[in-house]
């Protein structure tokens, strides 16, 4: 194995280095770097171009260029890497940081979302193969797959930020928007949740009914503006959370892993009122500790009561305590949102990371940046949910044909049982190469997102650079995605290795 | 039990949608409410042509007399494009941007500046000059007592003597072929023209600079000034080391102040220069700095002029086709997009909640004649004045510019703009209206008098560009009813390539004007570098010497007609029109002015403020 990995390294450092060379000459070829100066009719022209000739080194031949950057790269090796300045004199290294820092504050959310909802969506519809639900999510998510992306934010800021901003300066919903969303509701439920004609009848009724009053009572308590859960709906959903992960992952007979599934949750509505003044106004620090906490508890409750299911046990409270978490965190966000609101009036901005100059507590900082962040992660998570959700519905679709997945439900096993168990975990092989490929483009960026939110991510540098014709910004990125798509792509293959017995060598 | 795990997943679902309200715990104290106080009336408020808002009628193209003013409290944004700040010294070559002046002239000050139709202004606030001889052309500078860095230090002769000192060419490292600029500065022209570094008191507030010939163009020579106190301590020279150094020339001596100058205040994104070696001396000073995000200048305490009308200015870092919709959103409150007819549409389609000013800027469009051997045109005035006739510009206009800013009219000229008040009498001086109507037949009868039909013109400009590519179609449907064959040779590579290579018979582009008198001696004289088409012609250079060698306007205004019949009678080329611009912004903010200029709507930023 060690051998086989040096190998592979050592034919990833050649081909970086040919990449390298290719990349450089092709960057300064790509177009003319004084083209700026050339339409100017300032008096010292031909002194500007003179200057940026020299400090570009415009004058050299490509070799002596490309040799000057591949020394001072060569110095990383020593600790002090020199990736040289560009065009504008600032230093790439510090550039590419706090870029590198924003692409992966912007993609890395978006990605893990898309990677969670569409394996979930691949799981539904390969159960539903060939029904309604499964046509529409597909049309759906090749509609998304193929939106094109600038186009796509332009609709998002114009509705989800400047809409909803509007919205929100008088938010109300109207009899016939509560009745839309009811009866959208109600279809999208039954054909998730399927059965007899008589059950997809009630389940789509219970749904409309339920959003149809719950709608204008919402409304009434001003739900948009004055958030809150409160106690008693974060027991509720904390219950049903732990009623939901037993149902399955070990099944409601199982007695001791429901018990131990309520009691995390019991704890958890403890933990609310016990935290509550600690995470008043807390720090990353105390939120962390916290979630150390609540695995630590989560894991003992899971196996104190857990008995012959201890591992199934362990792992219904630690959803069940991940839930708890999550509420009380939106609890604490949601008293945070009217003071939000009164310092930014308007949430959601069309551009940038942040609310300039903004401050505030722990909890609206964190807003803020939030919201900032909810178009972006929307957009990127809508566009690649496809790829998850179709990779994952043909690997489940042909891992269920398998002879051992007869085989399991010949010796009776419970339909739950047979998909989690049997088809998805093998079905998983296919998607680690997937995910894999996908972590070493994230850092790449998404280079239109970037741009039409405003973030000064990896992408931006790339084509700002290429667009300068500066070959420094370009090299720094071709760096940083060409070492992780090496590195990424040996990981895929160890992790092969590990997942699939198979191919163990 | 009966229950699936799919019925236990919609319980799941529909209990996180429930909503109960009971109770939940008090917390330690209530958000106390930071009420924001009213903001102060600003008295009357006028209303301008485009529905913008003034709190002071502008008297002229300059900054308004806002009077006595209270800074307001609040923030404005504005947004120049995705271009990051760089540095507090803007004046090297690899820092010098719009970008990256829209931040440093707000908090650096210089004695002129550019009015909204490019007319020169001297910024009395700050300080004041005037020629005190024209043989040899004298200028007495005298900075306002008052005037200070916000540090405290006060602003002096000593600041213009290093800027000499940096802007001079005979400061080099290395000699004869090697030599090089040990300032890395922006321009030279500051001691190419002044011999001697300027005499006065360094720790004075008066100095006289004395050029070694006439020099038109010498109320703008004198611009930006940074901290000499700060470049003499940081360098560890001393004050008085330091500008002896400069008095001498002596470059071995300068070299650690020119190395603090070159990048002493170049900072990584994000950290801005520390206070002590960055101070303000204009109406706004640093605040903070989220790199890639946006930079804000907060008011100067230490500012002795009319403070600025609002307390905080942010510039955001945004890519220009964001810009309309963060208008929309508020995000920001003055924008300067892309002057077409989209974004126009676009604009108006937000109605009241913000006002649209469309105007004309200083950057004109213009079709060149190629008179480099081999050209059809250079040895032919007829054939030159064949295709002037047959180019539609009035259509050229009406099509493509007037749906953008009404009031664009054709240009007739090529050193005044429209807008500018001596335009009509310079075009009157010089141009008889020949080229007014297109004349398709007697272009014919020219091209067939001469022998000429057929002759392939290549109309060559920088590509992609969509405006440019529907002016060369409107005029081969034209011209090749007049026997040319008009051929679209736009590229991307064209000022690269195709034009100093000559492969052109008209060039299609733009100069943006810089503000200067005697710039266009580089276009239009035979030993001008910028004239690309090699035009030559006696009388046009013998005019141009004799403005750029007079101090005296009225010289300057009779040699520009002068210039201006030259080109036209000998068809140097076509000018078509002045590009439009537009500015939008929030309805509540007051006192935006569109200018022609390349400063941007930003240059009078300390007069913004949010008026009801």
């Amino acid at each position: 194995m060690l051998k086989f990995i040096l190998r592979r390294f050592g034919s990833s450092f050649l081909v970086l280095l040919g990449a390298s060379v290719l990349l450089y000459v092709l960057t300064i070829n790509s177009g003319d770097p004084l083209a700026d100066l050339r339409e100017s009719n300032a008096e010292n022209r031909d002194y500007l171009m003179q200057q940026r000739t020299q400090f570009m080194n415009l004058d050299m031949p490509w070799y002596q260029r490309y040799w000057t950057w591949l020394t001072g790269v060569g110095q990383c090796f020593i600790g002090r890497c020199e990736l040289g300045t560009n065009r504008q004199g600032q230093e790439v290294v510090d550039l590419l940081g706090l870029a590198a820092a924003s692409t992966l504050r912007l993609v890395v959310l978006a990605t893990v979302i898309a990677m969670v909802f569409g394996i979930v969506i691949g799981i539904l519809t390969a159960i539903r193969q060939y029904s309604g639900m499964d046509y529409a999510v597909t049309f759906l998510t090749f509609l998304f797959f193929s939106l094109p992306v600038f186009w796509a934010a332009v609709l998002l800021k114009e509705y989800l930020a400047i809409g909803f901003n509007d919205w929100m300066a008088d938010p109300g919903f109207t009899w016939p928007a509560a009745i839309v969303a009811g009866l959208l509701l109600g279809v999208v439920l039954q054909a998730v949740l399927a059965g007899p004609p008589r059950r997809r009848l009630f389940t789509f009724l219970g749904a409309f009914l339920f959003t149809v009053l719950a709608i204008p009572y919402l409304d009434w308590l001003n739900f948009a503006q004055y958030p809150q859960l409160g106690p008693v709906v974060i027991a509720l959903v904390g219950a049903a959370a732990a009623v939901g992960a037993t149902a399955l992952g070990a099944g409601l007979q199982n007695r001791r892993v429901l018990y131990a599934g309520l009691v995390t949750a019991a704890l958890g509505v403890v933990s609310y009122y016990a935290t509550y003044t600690l995470l008043w106004d807390p720090t990353w620090t105390i939120l962390l500790v916290l979630a150390v906490v609540l695995v630590i508890v989560a894991v003992a409750v899971g196996r104190l009561m857990g008995g012959f299911s201890k591992g199934a046990a362990t792992i219904v409270s630690l959803f069940t305590a991940g839930v708890m978490g999550l509420l009380i965190l939106v609890e604490h966000l949601f008293r945070a949102w009217p003071g939000y609101l009164e310092i930014v009036g308007r949430p959601i901005s069309t551009i940038g990371s942040q609310t300039p100059n903004f401050s505030g507590t722990f909890w609206e900082d964190f807003l803020d940046k939030g919201t900032q962040l909810l178009l972006p992660t929307i957009l990127l998570a809508l566009i690649s949910l496809a790829t998850y959700s179709r990779y994952t519905r043909a690997s489940m679709l042909e891992v269920s044909q398998q002879d051992y997945i007869r085989t399991a439900r010949a010796k009776g096993l419970g339909e739950r049982q047979v998909i989690l168990k049997h088809a998805f975990r093998n079905s998983l092989i296919p998607i680690t190469t997937i995910m894999a490929f996908d972590f070493a483009a994230l850092i790449g960026g998404a280079v239109i997102t970037e741009r039409v939110f405003g973030w000064k991510g990896m992408g931006e540098m790339f084509a700002t650079g290429l667009d300068q014709v500066d070959p420094a910004p370009v090299m720094a990125f071709f760096l940083v995605t060409g070492t992780a798509a090496v590195l990424f792509n040996l990981l895929a293959d160890i992790l092969y290795a590990v997942l699939d017995p198979r191919i163990r060598v | 039990m009966k229950y699936t795990k799919l019925s236990a997943a919609a319980a799941l679902l529909a209990g996180s949608a429930l909503v109960l309200s009971a109770c939940a715990p008090g917390g330690p104290a209530e958000n106390s409410d930071t009420g924001s106080a009213a903001p102060e009336g600003n008295g009357d408020v006028i209303t301008g042509d485009f529905g913008e808002k003034y709190t002071v009628e502008p008297a002229d193209s300059g900054l308004a007399d806002l009077g006595e003013i209270e800074t307001q409290d609040g923030s404005i944004a504005y947004s120049v494009g995705e271009d990051e700040f760089i540095s507090y010294n803007s004046m090297t070559p690899e820092t010098y941007s719009t970008y990256n002046s829209a931040v440093t002239e707000r908090l650096i000050s210089t004695f002129a500046y550019f009015g909204t139709d490019g007319e020169i202004y001297q910024n009395e606030e700050y300080g004041t000059y005037e020629k005190v001889s024209d043989d040899p052309l004298t200028v007495k500078y005298t900075i306002n007592e008052e005037a200070v860095w916000s540090d405290g230090t006060p602003v002096t002769a000593a600041d213009y003597i290093l800027k000499w000192g940096v802007e001079n060419p005979r400061i080099t490292t290395g000699s004869g072929e090697d030599a090089a600029p040990l300032f890395n500065a922006i321009s030279q022209s500051f001691g190419e023209y002044v011999s001697e570094a300027p005499e006065g008191d360094p720790a004075g507030k008066e100095f006289t600079i004395t050029f070694k010939e006439p020099y038109a163009d010498w109320p703008i020579l004198v611009d930006t000034a940074l901290p000499a106190h700060v470049v003499a301590e940081e360098s560890g020279m001393g004050m008085d080391a330091m500008l002896e150094a400069v008095r001498n020339e002596d470059a071995k001596a300068l070299a650690p102040a020119a190395e603090f100058w070159n990048t002493g205040w170049n900072t990584s994104p994000g950290t801005l220069p520390d206070e002590s070696i960055a101070p303000s001396n204009g109406p706004y000073t640093f605040k903070s700095w989220e790199p890639g995000q946006s930079i804000t200048l907060t008011a100067n305490e230490n500012y002795w002029g009319t403070p600025p009308a609002t307390k905080e200015l942010v510039i955001r870092f945004a890519a220009a086709d964001t810009h309309v919709q963060a208008l929309a959103n508020g995000d920001l409150n003055v924008i300067e997009p892309q002057a077409t007819v989209d974004t126009l549409s676009q604009l108006e389609d937000l109605g009241d909640q913000i006002v649209i000013q469309t105007g004309a800027s200083l950057t004109w469009e213009h079709l060149d004649f190629n008179f480099m051997d081999g050209s059809p045109f250079a040895d032919n005035l007829e054939l030159r004045k064949a295709f002037a006739l047959c180019v539609p510009r009035q259509q050229i206009v009406d099509n493509l510019i007037k749906p953008v800013d009404p009031e664009a009219v054709v240009m007739n000229a090529r050193e005044v703009f429209p807008f500018q008040d001596t335009y009509q009498e310079v075009v009157d001086a010089a141009y008889d209206g020949s080229y007014d109507e297109v004349d398709v037949e007697g272009a014919k009868k020219i091209v067939e008098a001469e022998g000429a039909e057929g002759t392939k013109v290549r109309i060559g400009y920088s590509a992609p560009n969509p405006r440019r590519s529907d002016t060369v179609a409107a005029i081969k449907s034209s011209c090749d009813e007049a026997g040319f064959v008009i051929e679209d040779v736009g590229s991307a590579d064209f000022f690269d390539k195709t034009m100093p290579q000559g492969d052109y018979e008209v060039a299609l582009f733009a100069w943006a004007g810089s503000g200067q008198i005697a710039s266009g001696r580089n276009i239009y004289h035979t030993t001008g570098q910028q004239n690309y088409g090699k035009f030559s012609n006696k009388e046009v250079d013998a005019a141009w010497d004799t403005l750029a060698g007079s101090v005296d306007p009225a010289v300057h205004a009779e040699q520009v007609k002068v210039i201006e019949k030259g080109l036209w009678d000998n068809l140097f080329g076509i000018p078509l029109y002045a590009h439009p611009g537009v500015v939008a912004h929030s309805a509540d903010v007051a006192n935006v002015r569109d200018t022609a200029t390349q400063s941007g709507a930003v240059w009078n930023a300390q007069q913004w403020v949010r008026a009801e």
